[in-house]
Order: C-alpha cells, then sequence, then structure tokens
C-alpha cells in the first residue's frame, strides 16, 4: 500500500514539476518581452521628445492651427505624442509576450485555456476599475460643487453617496467581467445599489422639503393672481446684479 | 512698449461736429420693441450729420423714412450671437465686415438697451475713436454699489495689474473702434467662428494693451445694463472667467513683461443705497463651502492663502472682511490653476463661486460702514498690482514657488 501511495505522490510530483517547466518559459518569454518592449519605448519616446522639442512642435501646431488649441503645460502635445509612443510600446510587448506564451501552451496542457483568458480578462477588468475610479471622482466632485453652490446642506453625503454608487457598479462590473463571485456578487450589488439609491433618496427627500414646499406654495401664488401681460419685475433695493 | 503702461485717457463729450462722419454705428442686439428709440436717440446724437446704422434683419428697418440723417443698413448676420446681454465673436466679425464694406473710417458697436443712453454718450464714444488717436474706446458706466460686482471683483482689478489698462469695465458693451482695432478683432473672432464658436466672448482690452494701441474711456452716465438670461450665478461665472483666464494665458508673454502700473483713479461718488443688504445668503454659502469644499480648495491654494480662509471662516458677520491681498492671491491661484488643469476647469470654477460670493459679502459689509464703494474698488485693483509678481513667479515655477 505505501508503495502505491509512494507512486500515486512521485507521479503526481512530477506531473506537477512538468507543468511548471512548461510554465516557466512562457512566463519569462512574456516578461521578457514586455521589459524589452517598454525599454524600446522608454528610448523612442525620449529621442522623440528631444527631437520634437528641437524642432518646436508645441508651437507649430499652434500657430498653424484654425481652431484655437488649449493644452496645458503638463499636458503639450510633445508629451502627449511621447507617451503615446511609450504604452504603445508596452502594450505591443504584453500582446507579443502573449503570443509567446500561448505558443508555450499549444493546445497541449489544460492551464492555457484557463490563464489565457484569465488575462486577457484581467486586463479588462483593470481598465474598468481605472475608469470607474476616475468617473467616481468626478462626478463626487461635480456633485459636490453642484449642491455647495445650491446650498444645499447635505452636500457632502450626496457627493460620498454618489461616489459610493459609482465604485459598487464598478466593483460589481469588475468581479462579473473577471466572473468571480457569481450570484452572490449579483445580490450583494443588488443589495449594496438599492440601499445607496434609498438611502440617497430619503435624505433628498427630506431634506429638500422646504424647497419643494416654497415651490409649491410659489406656484398657488402665481395661480391665485390673474396674469398681467404689462407686468414687469422692477428690481427691487434687495437686487444685487453681478454683471 | 513692452513695459510703459498703456496710455488711456477720458473722452471727453464733445459739441463740434464729427470730422469725416460716416461712422459705422452697429446695433448687434438690438430687439424690434426697442428699435424705434434707439434711432431716435441717435438721430439726437448725430443732428445733421450722415451716420450709418447697421441693424440686423430680424431687428426690422422699415424706420429708414423716418430718420432722414440716419442711413440704415439692415444685413443679414454672418454668424448669430445667442447672448445678446454681451457681445461675442460673431458681433465683433460683422461689425468688421460691415465697416469694410462701407469705408467707414470708425465703428462703434452699441449693446442691449442702449436706447436708454443719453445721446452725448453715444457721441463720445463715436468721436473718441475719430478725432482722437484712439484705437478703443471703452465706455465708463456710473453703475450702484451693488452692480457689476463680477467686474469689480475680478475683471477690472485682474485687466489693470496684468495689461496695465486703466478701463474700469474691459467687458463694456458699448465700444467705439478704430479700423484697425475693428479688424485685429475680426482675426481673433474668425478663430473662434472658424470652429463654430460664435458665442465666445473677446476682450478688446487686452487685445489693445497687446498690440500697442491707444484705449481711452468715454464716460456713460446713465444707461440700463441688460442682464443675461440664465440667473444661475454658477453658469455665468464660468462662461465669463473660463474666457478671461483662456485669454489671459494666452496672452502670457507679453503681460509677464510689464512691468508699470497704472496711476490711481480719481474715485467718483457713488449712490449707496441707505438700507442694509443682507449678507448672510452669502456668508451661509461660504461657510458651507468652507466645511465641503475644503479639500478642492486646498488643490489650488497655498497652504496661507488656506489659512487666511480658516481665519475668515470663524469672523463673526460683523467684521467680516476679505482682505484685499487675499483675494488677490486666490484669483492668481485660480487663474494658474486654471492654466496647469490642476482640477477639471469646469470644477474650478465652479468652486471659485463661494468665494467670490464671501468677495461680494465683505465688499457690501464695508460699503455699509461707510467706506466709499469705488474707494475699496480702487484698493482691491492696487492690491492686485501689488501681488503681480506672486503671480509671475508661480507662472514660471508653479512647482518650486509656493509659499
Amino acid at each position: 500500500m505505501w508503495q502505491q501511495v509512494e507512486l500515486a505522490l512521485s507521479q503526481s510530483a512530477h506531473r506537477a514539476l512538468v507543468t511548471l517547466a512548461n510554465f516557466l518559459p512562457g512566463l519569462l518569454a512574456l516578461l521578457l518581452a514586455v521589459m524589452i518592449l517598454t525599454a524600446i519605448g522608454a528610448i523612442l519616446a525620449a529621442l522623440l521628445k528631444r527631437l520634437l522639442t528641437a524642432i518646436r512642435f508645441d508651437e507649430r501646431l499652434s500657430k498653424n492651427s484654425l481652431v484655437p488649441l488649449d493644452w496645458a503645460p503638463s499636458h503639450g502635445p510633445t508629451l502627449l505624442v511621447a507617451r503615446a509612443v511609450f504604452w504603445a510600446s508596452v502594450v505591443l510587448g504584453f500582446l507579443i509576450g502573449i503570443s509567446a506564451f500561448d505558443a508555450a501552451y499549444a493546445g497541449n496542457s489544460q492551464m492555457s485555456f484557463f490563464l489565457l483568458p484569465y488575462l486577457t480578462h484581467s486586463v479588462g477588468a483593470i481598465i474598468l476599475f481605472i475608469a470607474g475610479t476616475l468617473l467616481a471622482r468626478f462626478l463626487a466632485r461635480t456633485v459636490l460643487i453642484e449642491a455647495v453652490n445650491a446650498r444645499l446642506q447635505y452636500a457632502r453625503f450626496l457627493s460620498v453617496g454618489v461616489k459610493w454608487l459609482v465604485l459598487v457598479l464598478t466593483a460589481a462590473t469588475v468581479l462579473d467581467h473577471l466572473e468571480i463571485g457569481g450570484m452572490v456578487v449579483d445580490l450583494a450589488f443588488g443589495i449594496l445599489f438599492g440601499g445607496i439609491v434609498l438611502t440617497l433618496s430619503l435624505a433628498i427627500g427630506l431634506g429638500s422639503r422646504d424647497i419643494v414646499s416654497r415651490s409649491l406654495e410659489k406656484n398657488v401664488d402665481t395661480e391665485v393672481l390673474p396674469p398681467d401681460p404689462t407686468y414687469k419685475a422692477q428690481p427691487t433695493a434687495e437686487t444685487l446684479r453681478h454683471f | 512698449m513692452a513695459s510703459s503702461p498703456i496710455n488711456t485717457a477720458t473722452a471727453k463729450p464733445d459739441t463740434g461736429s464729427l470730422v469725416g462722419t460716416g461712422v459705422l454705428i452697429h446695433l448687434s442686439t438690438i430687439s424690434p420693441d426697442t428699435l424705434e428709440l434707439t434711432l431716435s436717440n441717435l438721430a439726437k446724437a448725430f443732428v445733421n450729420e450722415p451716420v450709418l446704422v447697421a441693424i440686423p434683419e430680424t431687428a426690422g428697418a422699415n424706420l429708414a423714412g423716418s430718420f432722414e440723417s440716419l442711413r440704415l443698413l439692415p444685413y443679414t448676420p454672418a454668424a448669430v450671437s445667442s447672448t445678446p446681454w454681451v457681445h461675442t465673436a460673431a458681433d465683433y466679425l460683422n461689425t468688421f465686415k460691415l465697416a469694410q464694406e462701407h469705408n467707414s473710417p470708425a465703428c462703434v458697436l452699441l449693446g442691449a438697451e442702449s436706447q436708454t443712453m443719453l445721446p452725448e454718450s453715444i457721441r463720445s464714444l463715436a468721436h473718441g475713436t475719430l478725432s482722437s488717436p484712439a484705437d478703443l474706446v471703452v465706455s465708463h458706466y456710473h453703475l450702484g454699489a451693488r452692480e457689476g460686482l463680477v467686474n469689480s471683483a475680478i475683471l477690472y482689478p485682474l485687466s489693470r495689474s496684468l495689461f496695465c489698462a486703466s478701463p474700469r469695465f474691459p467687458l463694456a458693451i458699448d465700444v467705439g473702434l478704430s479700423p484697425r482695432m475693428a479688424e485685429h478683432l475680426a482675426t481673433a473672432s474668425q478663430r473662434f467662428t472658424a470652429a463654430n464658436q460664435e458665442d465666445a466672448l473677446l476682450w478688446p482690452v487686452s487685445e489693445a494693451a497687446t498690440n500697442g494701441f491707444k484705449i481711452v474711456e468715454a464716460d456713460i452716465p446713465s444707461r440700463v445694463a441688460p442682464q443675461p438670461a440664465t440667473p444661475d450665478l454658477n453658469t455665468l461665472l464660468n462662461q465669463i472667467l473660463s474666457s478671461f483666464f483662456a485669454d489671459i494665458d494666452a496672452r502670457a508673454s507679453f503681460w509677464q513683461r510689464m512691468r508699470s502700473t497704472v496711476p490711481p483713479r480719481t474715485v467718483t461718488e457713488t449712490s449707496v443705497p441707505s438700507e442694509q443688504f443682507d449678507v448672510t445668503p452669502m456668508l451661509d454659502s461660504f461657510h458651507l463651502a468652507y466645511s465641503n469644499l475644503h479639500e478642492i480648495w486646498s488643490l489650488v491654494l497655498p497652504p496661507h492663502t488656506l489659512l487666511g480662509l480658516k481665519r475668515l471662516s470663524v469672523m463673526p458677520r460683523e467684521s467680516f472682511r476679505l482682505a484685499d491681498n487675499l483675494w488677490a492671491r486666490i484669483i492668481y491661484d485660480f487663474v494658474l490653476a486654471y492654466r496647469l488643469r490642476t482640477i477639471n476647469r469646469g470644477h474650478l470654477l465652479g468652486a471659485l463661486t463661494p468665494l467670490y460670493l464671501a468677495w461680494v459679502a465683505s465688499h457690501l459689509i464695508l460699503v455699509q460702514s461707510g467706506v466709499a464703494p469705488e474707494q475699496h474698488i480702487e484698493e482691491v485693483a492696487q492690491a492686485f498690482e501689488t501681488d503681480k509678481p506672486y503671480l509671475v513667479s508661480r507662472w514660471r515655477w508653479p512647482d518650486r514657488f509656493n509659499p
């Protein structure tokens, strides 16, 4: 019996080592491709930046364009081109690396079926996560500033609510994209999203009671008064004119 | 030119006849209701002197027979502006085209509600352009203490300190233009109209200052100022200031070299309403913003300015006072953040609104305490001039210079 156990263990270890031996060259090829292309990209970007600065690319572009171009100093056309070249090289490195990785597992291993789609899904998930986070921050700031300018006392609460709505949505999308969690994620997302929406609705509803009642009172007042076509609102002493 | 102040003066109303006449009066934003009144005003301003009056066809121009001295020129605008309370790129472009077509020696662009102006005022605008060697005649309105506050708080002090130009109303809606000034403005307008931005604002004062043109002011003692259709201050501030800050950014190489200051203006008396204005909503808005927008302000403003705002937030209502140099630095930091795109530009200008309201509240409290409004506005403008090196330093080395 012990012999059988030993045999089973040695065969299992052998299989694992063979799999690892097959896996490592592919991984090494992926890493090498990414590193080499990143280095090439960095060199190309640096050269391009020097060249464009030497020929005053930014100035020429703004002079020759019909449409007024509006660049921030830290995001000028030269920098944009240099960065585009760098990141294009990095992406190319990934593509070459993944192809090499794929070639190393040319249909003779179950791992390629599992790992490769997961790798591509991971890239998509990372992009989704970054986009979602940026969108959440942008919307949170927009809501906060607008709410403060509208003099809403619960401005921060509203802003945080919107931020978490987008973050929860992003997290659910990312997990769904990675096929993690299955039904649990859907259920948790539904509960969280619904909860946040309900909380925000209650907060806005309770907080803006006065505004709504004032608005309704105003409507009632205008309905009671007979409409006078010659009436023109006169500026009162209380009027401020900003312009 | 680079280091001398822009030559400005005040055009005096002239009762003599206009040399050459043929001045083009462009009523780009006239409405059919006010056309007759406006034309009658113009007829009084230019008695027995032929004047070309350009009117958009939409305003209706069937009154030509009633005003013999006026030659009406109905025209189809090449580009239509949708903001009649202020002149846009489309208006300046149309003015130049009309002036060029009729070979006018000078143009006067009158804004909406121009029927409320005195004939002498219109005449002084035309005269300033024709008889004196001025390229730009800018109206100097006599507004009340609670009017034109964005102009007093931001546009005038910034325009004066950066471009060394003294016009009190850089965004005046009644201006006189020499042919070369009109041509320059039309060239600037074409960059916007080519991109379908007919409603883009132009800044004639900075355009004239940059090109070394002579600017004079014409006194307009009375006039009803047209008000924007949208009452939302946030939207309006965004529209006006984004255009102004972009203009400042575009002319950075010019104003960084300007070292001189404008001589102090003689302060005129302004009527101050006897009744107190309730500044509480504005102060509430500032306090609410201080507790919520501090994080956003800290991305734009240096620690010293934030400390000033902290002190301001705990000041009692009676002694609420936004110091002039603090206000100047706030505006300079926002101009810089606009240039650097530190945060989204819409967010940036939205975050400025409560600070502007704090300035308005501080100004009104000061006025109610007996200080002449114009005196305070002059002090604000001087504070902007004094702190100009701060902006220049931060503009050149935004990361290194952050006191």
